[in-house]
């Protein structure tokens, strides 16, 4: 399959799965909302910061925005458009690598990118924060749309697999830094120490993360109602049959690229294969001591890290294919889709058809 | 139940009507079809319109209009009656197609290498040399089988007394054949029963032949061929058309960034590595197909693509400079042409055309602007041109202006009444409307035409213009044993 299809397919995905997540990001904060009684503490700082520390640049936040809030963060999450991970960026740039291969996929998978694309241009902020929940349910079912319509009528052949790498590797990434974005909540704790209630707002903490990775009942049916930091660490990050979980997403985009590839267990063909197995192996033999032991913060970040060089790898094997003649910025060419790319597109409309 | 027909008004005075006979009855090839077009009530038309607008959508058949913000996606507009063409007609056309693609093809090989025929004063050199489609840097480079012009439709008209003439050749990139292929899906499934009564030879083997014709010309003597479609991208009015064929034809649809070039051969960049291609269907113009060669700023074409061209590495259909001879100066010498290469008098006559570049005829065309159609050389899909009855003093005059500027660009031909056709119109009433006929030859070891072709009609009340960039639709159109 052609390079430029295979990439095309993969961003497509991953964008996808990128969009799903941020809603779930924005919906940490919502949950606990609902779960705290305590209003007021809600639109502080310190809730919305770590939101903006895990899914971007806080540098680049500050310069549009004078101060985190609901409403900023909401903004700046959802609807900017200078913000890449923003949802109606991720939307966006999905929707612009369908379209650049919409020969490639089922008509009715365009119909349901594009769709929710030209929903978002009509969500307005004021909406979003009216009623924030329906607004992200609407994004995480049209994400869920798009990947069971895939599921259902796309063959499976090596474009199926680069579907599902993007979506896992993209998932992965985002469970880690959701889980993340706990460890930034310090506020809670502050002029609390020793509170009685203090552990219940951990608890609480926890169970917003849980729910956000529609994990709740999940979980309960593996631990009841033993909502202990421990139990939900374990079940977020090494629960082999929790499809959200990171150990989950590793080990199905690890699968996909086995069958693109050849390579199995004991025996990899490239260094995309070699990396993604041994992080698997590495979490298989991980224990909830562990992480704390290194730290959790840097145990996430050296997840975030090592999907990265993954990541790397399979652009350098499947998409950038060159020979070493190319000049770098040939390379640059092919690099995912992002937006109108100016000068291509005016082209291409100029060529001639008698 | 008043039949359709019953309150067509032909007007086969004024025009020539391609169903009704000047006495208002139908022609022998259209009987049995007004006959039966004749028992549907409105209600069975729009029945039918509701299938063929169905299979259009699930298809995805839709072109781009230029000059719109975010690319607006259209469906081509379809007729639902469809044009009857009997298999004597059809004969002269195929023949007299053949014999000027035969000489248009002699004449490309001439002045890319000897360039006789100018030495011979038959076209005056400086109309050759001087084309902005000219490629000089190719006198000497012979394409394989000496063939230029793979893929060409003419566009052929018809006027008052019913003769078939062909109003220009395009020698590039000719589109709409993948129109001509879902029009007749769509029609089967509308009307099977009057294909039944009809013996319409079929036209799908046209993606066959094309991969057939296309394999044809490899350079290389590898056993299957690989070939690919260069499309220049989702954005190109287009781009349907290139998935549709390269789907089609079972081939990859590229972009100039699937292709490199590595020791003077071409490769495609998969996920398993680089893949040889010995034949490039190209839709993107000579311009661009190689920023080393031609524009340096090109994103759409392979640096080095035309050294691997040169070396014999990869054939492109249509070759390189072919647009020079569908110049639309130049179209005004093809039953020269014809006659210098072939020694025959041409089959298919062309419409009477004047040239600016000519003083005398210079004179003419401004004294008759009124009456003439005025296009620009390089110009196609209806842009740049001038309908004289339609336009207004004002109109005229900055016409004139430039035509004085720049004589070498422009051409003048009377004013032809196309022969017109019934379209429902509006899906509830027949208006006779203007047609033309595309059909599509291939040519690799030999010329080769498909029975048929794409026939564009005006949907607009009167206008003269079937471009679709202008408002046009098409037709299926049959070619008929008898």
């Amino acid at each position: 399959m052609l390079s430029r299809v295979a990439e095309s397919l993969f961003w497509m995905s991953r964008y996808v799965e990128r969009a799903e997540n941020t809603a779930r990001f924005l919906e940490v904060n919502l949950n606990l909302l609902l779960d705290l009684n305590d209003i007021t503490a809600i639109d502080h700082p310190n809730y919305w910061n770590p939101l903006i520390r895990v899914t971007g640049d806080p540098a680049s936040f500050m310069e549009r925005y004078p101060e985190f809030n609901a409403h900023t963060v909401t903004d700046y999450l959802v609807f900017n458009r200078q913000n890449s991970n923003s949802i109606n960026a991720s939307i966006g740039m999905a929707r612009e690598n369908a379209r650049s291969i919409i020969d490639s996929i089922s008509s009715e998978m365009w119909e349901q990118i594009n769709n929710l694309y030209h929903f978002l241009q009509t969500v307005t902020p004021q909406q979003v924060h009216n009623d924030p929940f329906s607004f992200y349910r609407e994004i995480k079912n049209a994400s869920h749309l798009f990947q069971g319509i895939t599921d259902n009528i796309f063959s499976r052949t090596e474009g199926w697999e680069f579907i599902q790498i993007g979506k896992y590797l993209e998932r992965a990434d985002n469970t880690a830094r959701l889980i993340d974005v706990k460890y930034h909540m310090l506020l809670p704790r502050e002029g609390r120490e020793h509170d009685p209630v203090h552990d219940s707002f951990d608890t609480i903490q926890w169970m917003a993360v849980l729910k956000s990775c529609s994990a709740l009942e999940a979980f309960r049916k593996v631990y009841l109602s033993k909502i202990d930091p421990e139990n939900i660490l374990w079940f977020l990050v090494l629960d082999r049959t929790f499809p959200r979980s990171i150990a989950f997403s590793i080990y199905a985009a690890q699968e996909a690229l086995w069958r693109i590839s050849g390579s199995s267990r004991h025996r990899y063909a490239n260094n995309a294969d070699r990396l993604i197995g041994k992080m698997e192996a590495e979490l298989i033999y991980t224990t909830v001591e562990d992480m704390y032991n290194k730290g959790l913060h840097s145990f996430l970040e050296e997840i975030e890290q090592g999907l990265n060089r993954i990541g790397e790898q399979i652009h350098l094997l499947y998409f950038a294919y060159h020979t070493p003649k190319i000049e770098p910025n040939d390379i640059h060419e092919a690099l995912p889709f992002t937006g109108l790319a100016g000068g291509r597109a005016n082209w291409s409309q100029s060529q001639q058809q008698q | 139940m008043i039949s359709l027909f019953e309150r067509y008004d032909a007007s086969a005075d004024r025009f020539f009507d391609e169903v009704l006979s000047a006495e208002m009855k139908p022609r022998d090839h259209y009987v049995k079809m007004v006959h039966r077009f004749g028992q549907f009530s409105l209600e069975d038309i729009r029945t039918r319109r509701q299938i063929v607008n169905v299979f259009f959508r699930n298809q995805g058949i839709t072109f781009t209009v230029y000059g719109v913000e975010d690319g607006i996606e259209r469906i081509f507009p379809f007729d639902l009656i469809p044009r009857i063409i009997p298999a004597n007609e059809w004969h002269c056309i195929e023949q007299g197609l053949i014999q000027r693609i035969t000489a248009l093809n002699e004449f490309l090989t001439d002045i890319y290498s000897d360039q006789k025929i100018l030495k011979d004063r038959v076209v005056p050199a400086e109309l050759v040399l001087g084309s902005k489609h000219f490629r000089r840097e190719f006198v000497g480079v012979r394409p394989p089988l000496g063939v230029y012009i793979h893929v060409t439709g003419s566009d052929i008209i018809r006027g008052l007394d019913g003769r078939y003439m062909v109003l220009e050749d395009n020698l590039r990139t000719p589109s709409g054949v993948s129109y001509m292929l879902q029009n007749r899906q769509a029609l089967k499934r509308a009307f099977p029963v009057l294909f039944d009564r009809y013996k319409v030879r079929p036209i799908d083997n046209y993606p066959q032949e094309l991969l057939r014709t296309l394999q044809e010309i490899s350079p290389t003597s590898r056993p299957e061929p690989n070939v690919v479609v260069l499309t220049p991208g989702i954005y190109n009015s287009a781009y349907f058309e290139h998935s549709f064929l390269a789907r089609q034809m079972g081939v990859e649809l590229c972009e100039g960034r699937d292709l490199v070039i590595n020791n003077n051969k071409v490769y495609t960049r998969t996920t398993r590595g680089l893949q040889r291609v010995d034949v490039i269907y190209r839709r993107v113009d000579d311009d661009f197909l190689d920023p080393l060669v031609f524009r340096p700023d090109s994103k759409l074409g392979v640096a080095g693509l035309i050294n691997a061209y040169r070396k014999g590495n990869v054939a492109l259909a249509n070759a390189i400079g072919t647009g020079v001879a569908d110049d639309k100066v130049i179209y005004s010498f093809v039953p020269k042409i014809i006659r210098y290469y072939l020694g025959e008098d041409p089959l298919l006559e062309n419409v009477e055309t004047w040239l600016p570049s000519n003083p005398k005829e210079m004179k003419y065309i401004l004294e008759n602007l009124d009456r003439l159609v005025v296009k620009a050389a390089n110009e196609s899909g209806g842009y740049g041109m001038l309908v004289g009855p339609e336009s207004t003093e004002e109109e005229r005059e900055r016409f004139a202006e430039k035509i004085v500027a720049n004589p070498r660009n422009y051409i003048a031909q009377p004013t032809i009444s196309l022969s017109r056709h019934p379209s429902l119109f509006n899906d509830n009433e027949l208006v006779g409307c203007h047609i033309d006929l595309r059909p599509y030859v291939l040519f690799g070891k030999s010329p080769v035409i498909v029975p048929g072709g794409l026939t564009r009609v005006a949907l607009k009340r009167g206008s003269l213009v079937v471009n679709s960039s202008q408002g046009g639709g098409s037709k299926d159109t049959w070619v008929i044993d008898e």
